[in-house]
């Protein structure tokens, strides 16, 4: 299954050994969009990494930029203020929808339901419209500066995000309910794929992937950053069955987990300390605090990070060039790399008509695993 | 008068628990030059992390330590730099990033599963979620390598892949290595993140008065690349 | 011997039906109705393919979510006529959203020679101009007109979809200028009674 297919969900191929119909041996064959850029980064200042890091994961781009971000304030040791905090969470919140949308809008003509491509693509137009009043762009903010935000909620931000957000829980319930139905769906996602936990946090499986077996970890609980420990929120847990955590609950993590987001963009407009009405101006110090500019070679940062489709790791090395302007070696963990190959020993046993369904239920995205 | 009830934050079990592996490790390991302490983020993260730096003959002894008992089942990443300036025992490093997860199969109950949840506020000693952060340096040479932990973690086969792809440092006992992220037919001994390999136009600075660049030729303009 | 009746049958009837053609060619061309007819021929083909460009299912990184979008509901491109297509032997257009990079350089060039004539390329977005923010990557290469050749270049990273739906307007009226691309010689001139080509 070469890199040119519908159903690959991004540049990759798939050498896939059948017997019949059904699936003997997978090879997954990845780098056919290795920009390299880790290399690239030796030369950037770091706040101009932040660009590079929004193209890693192009469906979830605030998140790794964040993930970036919150890797160098580690490195070059940078507090950053509450308010800030907030409007980080909200923005990767927003995000994370949007990512999901993507993934349920990709992941559902691949099972046959095309109504609920068009249906998620026009939520996830909503939460891009408000990510662009946040951000400036429809895709690719960079948003998140060393030391804070590069600009506060805009006015009357908090009142479109309180209105789009009730209504997307509403439509969100509307999509459910057409999928739950489906007998199709059930039935292609249902007894298709199955993962076991502990097989999967061997592999180095992490995410949705690993909630939908069963056990509730979830980078942000386990090792909280941001403010995440004063947020009303629950975690994303599947119960699965024996064999394990099948597409159905990979799908069902999922869609809580766009819910859980949504409650928690409601909490956080509703908690951010200064209120979510005032509009601070850029460079103020309630946004955004003073970071200095250069590491010192010996200096290492690193954090890991609850990406949309798993943890990701930024880790990063000073004392580059320029005495220090640049970062010596910048080394991104994605949570793909690893789920990849295990998805594809997922797919062995079954036949070759369940490939979307397993491959795109593990959500892939090519841009961060080739980075 | 605020006395503490023995209740507990979750940061302190951290701690506690962090200083626990300190220990086992300090006790488990004396001898062979390891070194282990613990460390915190200096943003970011509340919890403390455990910081191990070992030798390079007991890397797969102090994996398997690490997994089994001090229950690091997460290996998040496995990443190599090279410092051709550096200090001479330390020419290339392998860096690990481990995780405690503590995750377990959920336990079956009358054909369904129980779902484990873990209530974060009362999570003790081996239970609590930790980081860990091993380093490894590799003396001078000119084909680094270091023992490879692909049994140990099945997550360990593709990040040394992707290290030896793109650093260039080699892991002992890996079967099938092979170029995961460049094209297959890269030349043999080209891997780009040494640092003697530049990226393409590496010396192109800023021109405030030619924005585009169309004036400027690079140093290397005429050689193959 | 009845098969030998047959093939003499079929052999004189091709023969009958190249001399038949041969003379309603002259005939036509003697009248210019030839030239008449396939110039309406030629603009009616132009016009079929201009208003149904079917692009090929290719996404290369992030244009290839705004392409998607632009194919979703709020930004609609099938109204213009153009329908992602999944084999690229029933597409016109191959857009390039995203860098080129070595491992992908031979796949791209298998897929353009893939698609039949007449075809177009559409480079989407910074990296497949010119190499985007990765020009300077060791894997990259710099834009995909180094590999094949491009017609419409929308610049963006990455491009708004309203930006590519422009994008195939100005390649339509690319198309209508320069008429439609065929690998015979004279596409104008072709005659339409009688296959020939």
């Amino acid at each position: 299954m070469g890199p040119q297919h519908p159903m690959t969900h991004g540049l990759w191929t798939l050498k896939v050994k059948v017997d019949g119909e059904t699936v003997v041996d997978t090879i997954p064959d990845l780098g056919y969009i290795h920009r390299g850029v880790e290399k690239i980064c030796e030369s950037r200042d770091f706040t101009k990494i932040t660009t590079y890091c929004d193209r890693l994961c192009y469906a979830s781009a605030n998140t790794w930029s964040h993930s970036y971000i919150y890797a160098a304030e580690d490195l070059l040791e940078v507090e950053v203020p509450e308010r800030a905090e907030y409007i980080r969470v909200i923005a990767v919140e927003l995000q994370r929808i949007a990512s999901h949308l993507m993934w349920l809008g990709a992941f559902c003509p691949d099972i046959g339901n095309l109504t609920a491509f068009v249906w998620c693509l026009r939520e996830r137009e909503m939460m891009l419209d408000l990510l662009q009043e946040l951000g400036g762009s429809r895709m690719h903010y960079n948003f998140p500066r060393i030391g804070g935000v590069k600009r506060d909620l805009p006015i009357g931000f908090a009142m479109r995000a309180r209105a789009k957000i009730k209504l997307f829980l509403d439509r969100i319930q509307e999509t459910e309910q057409l999928l739950d139905e489906s007998t199709v769906f059930l039935v292609r996602t249902q007894g298709v794929g199955y993962a076991k936990p502990e097989e999967m946090v061997n592999w180095g499986v992490t995410g949705p992937n690993v909630r939908a077996g069963g056990v509730n970890y979830d980078v942000r609980w386990a090792h909280p950053y941001s403010v995440y420990d004063q947020l009303d929120w629950d975690v994303s847990v599947e119960r699965p069955s024996i064999k394990g955590a099948d597409s159905y609950d990979r799908y069902r993590v999922r869609v809580d987990e766009m819910r859980q987001s949504a409650l928690m963009c409601l909490d956080a407009l509703n908690k951010i300390p200064g209120g979510a009405e005032t509009h601070y101006s850029e460079g103020d110090p309630m946004i955004i605090s003073k970071a200095k500019e250069r590491a010192e070679e010996g200096k290492t940062g690193f954090h890991h990070f609850e990406d949309s489709r798993g943890e990701s790791m930024f880790y990063m090395v000073g004392g580059g060039d320029q005495r220090g302007k640049h970062p010596y070696r910048i080394s991104i963990r994605s949570p793909m790399f690893l789920t990849i190959p295990y998805a594809s020993k997922c797919m062995i046993g079954y036949k070759v008509a369940d490939i979307p369904a397993i491959m795109g239920s593990f959500d892939p995205c090519i841009g961060e695993t080739d980075r | 008068m605020v006395f503490s009830l023995g209740i507990k934050t979750r940061g302190e079990y951290a701690e506690e628990a962090a200083q626990q592996v300190i220990d086992a490790a300090i006790v488990r390991w004396q001898g062979t030059g390891l070194e282990a302490e613990v460390r915190n983020h200096k943003s970011g993260m509340a919890r403390p992390y455990v910081y191990i730096k070992c030798p390079r003959n007991h890397w797969r002894a102090v994996a398997k330590w690490l997994r089994f008992e001090m229950g690091a089942d997460h290996c998040s990443m496995i990443t190599g730099i090279h410092w051709p300036d550096g200090p001479d025992d330390c020419k290339w490093e392998v860096v690990a990033h481990l995780m405690r997860m503590n995750v377990i199969n959920p336990p079956e109950r009358g054909g369904w599963t129980k779902q484990v949840i873990r209530d974060p506020k009362i999570l003790q000693d081996d239970d609590v979620p930790m980081e860990f952060e091993v380093s490894i340096s590799i003396p001078d040479t000119r084909n680094p390598s270091v023992q490879s932990v692909q049994e140990v973690w099945m997550g360990a086969d593709w990040n040394e892949k992707e290290t030896w792809d793109l650093v260039g440092i080699d892991f002992e006992g890996h079967e099938n290595m092979r170029r995961v992220l460049q094209p297959h037919d890269t030349p043999v001994g080209f891997h780009p993140l040494q640092r003697q390999h530049k990226i393409r136009y590496h010396d192109f600075e800023v021109m405030y008065d030619d924005a585009q660049g169309f004036g400027r030729k690079a140093i290397d303009e005429g050689k193959t690349k | 011997m009845a098969d030998d009746a047959q093939n003499y049958s079929m052999f004189n009837s091709q023969a009958l039906v190249d001399v038949v053609g041969d003379t309603t060619d002259a005939a036509l061309e003697a009248s210019s109705i030839k030239k008449f007819i396939s110039v309406l021929a030629g603009r009616f083909f132009n016009w079929g393919q201009r208003k149904s460009l079917f692009p090929l299912h290719l996404g290369i990184k992030c244009c290839a979510l705004e392409m998607a979008a632009a194919g979703g509901g709020r930004f609609d491109a099938e109204r213009f006529g153009v329908f992602f297509r999944s084999s690229p032997r029933q597409c016109d257009v191959l857009i390039v959203n995203g860098p080129v990079s070595k491992k992908f350089a031979d796949p791209i060039v298998r897929l353009w020679e893939q698609m039949p004539e007449p075809k177009w390329c559409i480079a989407m977005g910074e990296c497949a101009i010119s190499g985007g923010p990765y020009y300077q990557s060791y894997n990259i290469l710099e834009g995909v007109d180094t590999l094949i050749p491009v017609d419409v270049y929308v610049p963006g990273c990455p491009p708004r979809p309203e930006a590519l739906i422009d994008g195939f307007a100005h390649l339509r009226k690319k198309i209508m200028k320069m008429g439609v691309k065929s690998s015979s010689k004279n596409v104008g001139d072709a005659p339409i009674i009688i296959g020939d080509d």
